[in-house]
């Protein structure tokens, strides 16, 4: 019974994380329909962005965490504005878009490896607190991973819901083609949503930084689960990636009972292929015709 | 030199690879990131098989091929189901997954040590155990690969892979079977791909799951598209520039670790400037070019298409069809008898079921209840591509016409019964599949002189005018062969003038006995054309009439124009 309590907290550990990415791709995916493989390595660049904010210029690890969240977002705006709108403007296939994705998913991972070297990245001389409640055990970074996934994804929930900007976001979702007739110009919404994203992606990241250290490949994982997160949920609401990322990271956790270690990371990707076979729309999707 | 050799293996390595992963994106348009695993099945295949079971050659390569089509045939069952950005994540899971099992099945593909210790090939005792010994085997493995892959694509079989990359409904409704495409390319690619597989183990005698990354797949896919999809020189020229540049690099003196990282910020580099200024690649797709028959010949042709049937004759039923999508009803007791000879009408509002009435006439919607019957035989569920081939074709409002084939390659795909259109003809029984192509081009010519295009057949149809473009949709229906025309707003913005080209071409299927169905809007088009017009509104036949009745109905009248 312990041992099923504490693997249930890890996969709602393991989940939140999951979600909090989830969140930030789905976002992009679902406003923009651009399948941003260079998320991963943006959500690497914001890790080691933190690293060197704490590590070389000495700053607290929020104001870090700031500075990483800010990085990620110029570089998210970035690539939307020169890598994905010339192909948009160029009417290019959607495939295309994704193929140009992936090439600056190798060039940026590879970018990152030849700048910080490939090995490992730690902040020097932190350490994290733990937890033990009853016979449960968490470290202070890991509460960290639940309490950002819970805050931010509802103050993102907030901002969509209120405010004109958000709105306009949601419009641009549901019809962008709609959007642009009622005078919402689509280009900023998509350059907005890349911002947020990519924003966002820097808290897990840097909690990522904080609990494992900083590696050039660990964009790789994150962008997957990601992906994996929102189709598993069902594309285009916030509550389908968190309830994808939280899915994920519980069947993984429990899993474990069962299953040896090294499989753990495969269980994700079986969980995938279930889901978008038989059920294409996501776990809380709703039914497109 | 022992140097060069060993480049030019690799180029034959990757070309193979490079090919079988075009058959897959660049002329089915599937895009499966799964290839390294096909390519690691392959290698696999050959170090356990040689291995542990001491199978000699070709046994280990044939038994992996198979393996590995088999496994290709099954990824395959996702992708009918989900198409695009999904097939992309499903199958980059798969690689994955596959990665993991080499990695972690220790007993059987060794973990992370690999396996080592392949026998090298040794043909009538000559051990092919360094590059230049090698070499000609991968050159004739290359070349076995690239004809079978050219064979596939230049088929009618091959054709018609492309005809379902444009547009997937429209070439299920000139009757290809989906399915089994997806099923026989991904096979032959896997199948490909796991002959680079087995080169690589008994060329390096060494396995190991670092070797057939999701790295790999990208580096395939940046060959494919910098020699251009759907081009297979293309790739044996894509992987040659980017198998030799990167070892070209190597003289720029670099500690070797940037110099590996540097190598894979080139590849991506590449890939995103060649989308960018040449997405065609270096070598464009071209179309098989044919020539067209002379006219003397077709005249045959052109007057078995028109041949009399008998009229009068009712071929398509539908009876008591129900459809709701959600809350919704689209279609509600809605029945509908087509007679042959004769030209029938659908007009209503916009949402009235027109359209939703046709798709399920054609099977691309399924019934919630209802009847269809062609003929007197029952073909209610009967898949869309069984519908045309019982003799219901239907077209697209939004023509869906395969926009980078030509004109002539557009009918031909549609013809029926193409033996061509099975992987096994195309292989075994080449001399038939040539008769039928010859007998082929003269009825697409018969079709292209009918509708008036036959000046037209080399172009493209992204270049042909708008009013061409509608002459096509109505060729390509009419290649189908069927006896039931299901027509979506054929006539829709149209000029006077060009209407004046169509009409007769309508008028004359139906005087030849074919049965025609349009949908349509314009009302002086109806007059004008239709024996027969429903009125459909609220997913029903409100009324049924010849087209003065109906118009001079004020009740009616009112409904249409409120």
């Amino acid at each position: 019974m312990d041992l099923f309590a504490q693997l249930f907290v890890n996969g709602l550990i393991n989940g939140s994380h999951y979600a909090l990415l989830g969140v930030g791709f789905g976002l992009i995916f679902a406003t923009t329909r651009i399948v941003h493989f260079a998320y991963g390595p943006i959500f690497t660049a914001a890790a080691y962005a933190a690293w060197f904010a704490a590590n070389v210029l000495g700053l607290p690890i929020p104001v870090a965490m700031v500075f990483a969240a800010a990085v990620a977002a110029v570089l998210g705006v970035i690539t939307y504005q020169y890598l994905y709108l010339p192909f948009e403007r160029g009417q290019s296939s959607s495939h295309v878009t994704l193929i140009a994705s992936l090439g600056l998913f190798i060039v940026l991972e590879n970018l990152i490896a030849i700048i910080f070297g490939t090995g490992g990245r730690v902040i020097d001389g932190y350490q994290y607190g733990i937890f033990l409640v009853g016979p449960i055990y968490f470290s202070s970074v890991q509460l960290g991973q639940v309490i950002a996934m819970v805050v931010l994804t509802a103050l993102l929930g907030v901002y969509l819901a209120r405010t004109r900007h958000g709105k306009a976001i949601l419009a641009t979702t549901d019809n962008p083609e709609m959007a642009r007739i009622i005078g919402i110009d689509t280009v900023k919404v998509s350059r907005l949503v890349f911002a947020i994203g990519s924003a966002l992606s820097a808290i897990p990241a840097t909690l990522i930084l904080l609990k494992d250290g900083a590696t050039p490949s660990m964009g790789f994982f994150a962008v997957f689960i990601a992906f994996v997160a929102v189709i598993v949920g069902g594309v285009g609401s916030l509550r389908g990636a968190v309830a994808g990322g939280l899915a994920l990271g519980m069947v993984e956790s429990l899993g474990l009972w069962k299953i040896p270690t090294e499989w753990q990371s495969s269980i994700a990707f079986i969980v995938l292929f279930l889901v978008v076979l038989l059920r294409p729309q996501g776990l809380f999707g709703r039914t497109v015709s | 030199m022992e140097y060069i050799l060993h480049i030019l293996v690799m180029v034959c390595i990757y070309g193979i690879l490079a090919v079988s992963f075009n058959l897959l994106i660049g002329f089915a348009g599937l895009f499966a990131m799964a290839q390294a695993a096909f390519y690691a099945f392959g290698a696999y295949a050959t170090a356990i098989l040689t291995l542990k079971l001491g199978l000699p050659f070709p046994v280990d390569l044939l038994l992996g091929v198979l393996i590995t089509a088999f496994i290709g045939a099954l990824v395959a069952i996702p992708a009918i189901r989900i198409s695009g950005t999904y097939l992309v994540v499903v199958t980059l899971a798969l690689q994955v997954i596959v990665i993991a099992i080499a990695t972690n099945w220790k007993d059987l593909t060794g973990g992370t040590d690999g396996l080592r210790g392949i026998p090298s090939l040794n043909i009538f005792g000559y051990a092919l155990d360094n590059p230049g010994r090698f070499l000609p085997a991968a050159i004739v493995a290359l070349g076995i690969c690239f004809w079978v892959a050219w064979r596939l694509a230049n088929s009618p079989f091959g054709r018609a892979l492309r005809a379902m990359r444009e547009n997937e409904s429209a070439a299920e409704a000139v009757g290809k079977n989906l399915l089994y495409m997806k099923v026989a390319v991904f096979a032959f690619s896997a199948g490909l791909a796991a002959v680079a597989g087995s080169l690589f183990a008994r060329y390096l005698n060494y396995v190991g799951a670092e070797s057939f990354g999701i790295d790999e797949t990208i580096y395939m896919l940046a060959m494919v598209i910098l020699g251009g999809t759907g081009n297979l020189w293309g790739s044996l020229v894509g992987a040659a520039v980017l198998v030799i540049l990167p070892e070209l690099l190597k003289f720029v003196t670099l500690p070797t670790e940037i110099a590996d990282k540097s190598h894979l910020i080139i590849y991506g580099l590449l890939l995103i400037v060649i989308l960018r200024l040449r997405p065609e690649g270096l070598l464009a797709e071209r179309s098989t070019m044919r020539h067209l028959p002379h006219v003397d010949d077709t005249n045959r042709h052109g007057a078995e298409m028109t041949a009399p049937l008998p009229k009068d004759e009712v071929t398509l039923s539908g009876n008591d069809l129900h459809k709701r999508f959600g809350g919704i009803v689209a279609v509600a007791g809605f029945n509908i008898v087509l007679k042959s000879g004769s030209i029938t009408g659908l007009i209503g509002p916009n949402g009235a079921g027109k359209t939703t009435a046709f798709n399920l006439l054609t099977g691309f919607l399924s019934l919630d209840s209802g009847t269809i019957t062609f003929r007197g035989r029952n073909i209610t569920g009967l898949k869309p591509h069984n519908i045309v081939r019982a003799g219901v074709a239907r077209s697209f409002q939004d023509l869906r016409l395969f926009t980078k084939m030509t004109a002539l390659e557009n009918v031909m795909v549609a013809l029926p019964n193409q033996a061509g259109d099975r992987v096994f003809d195309v292989f075994f029984r080449p001399m038939k599949i040539h008769r039928e192509e010859q007998d082929n081009l003269v009825r697409a010519r018969a079709v292209l002189d009918f509708v008036g295009l036959t000046h037209k057949a080399y172009e493209t149809a992204e270049n042909l005018s708008y009013a061409e473009e509608k002459l096509l949709v109505v060729g390509r229906l009419l290649a189908t062969g069927a006896e039931v025309f299901l027509f979506d707003e054929p006539l829709s913005g149209l000029d006077r003038t060009t209407l004046a080209e169509i009409f007769p071409i309508v008028r004359k299927l139906a005087d030849s006995g074919k049965t025609i169905c349009i949908i349509e809007h314009n009302l002086d088009v109806i007059k004008e054309l239709c024996d027969v017009v429903y009125f459909l509104d609220e997913g029903h036949a409100m009324a049924i009439g010849t087209p003065d009745q109906l118009m001079n109905d004020p009740a009616l009248a009112t409904r249409y124009f409120k």
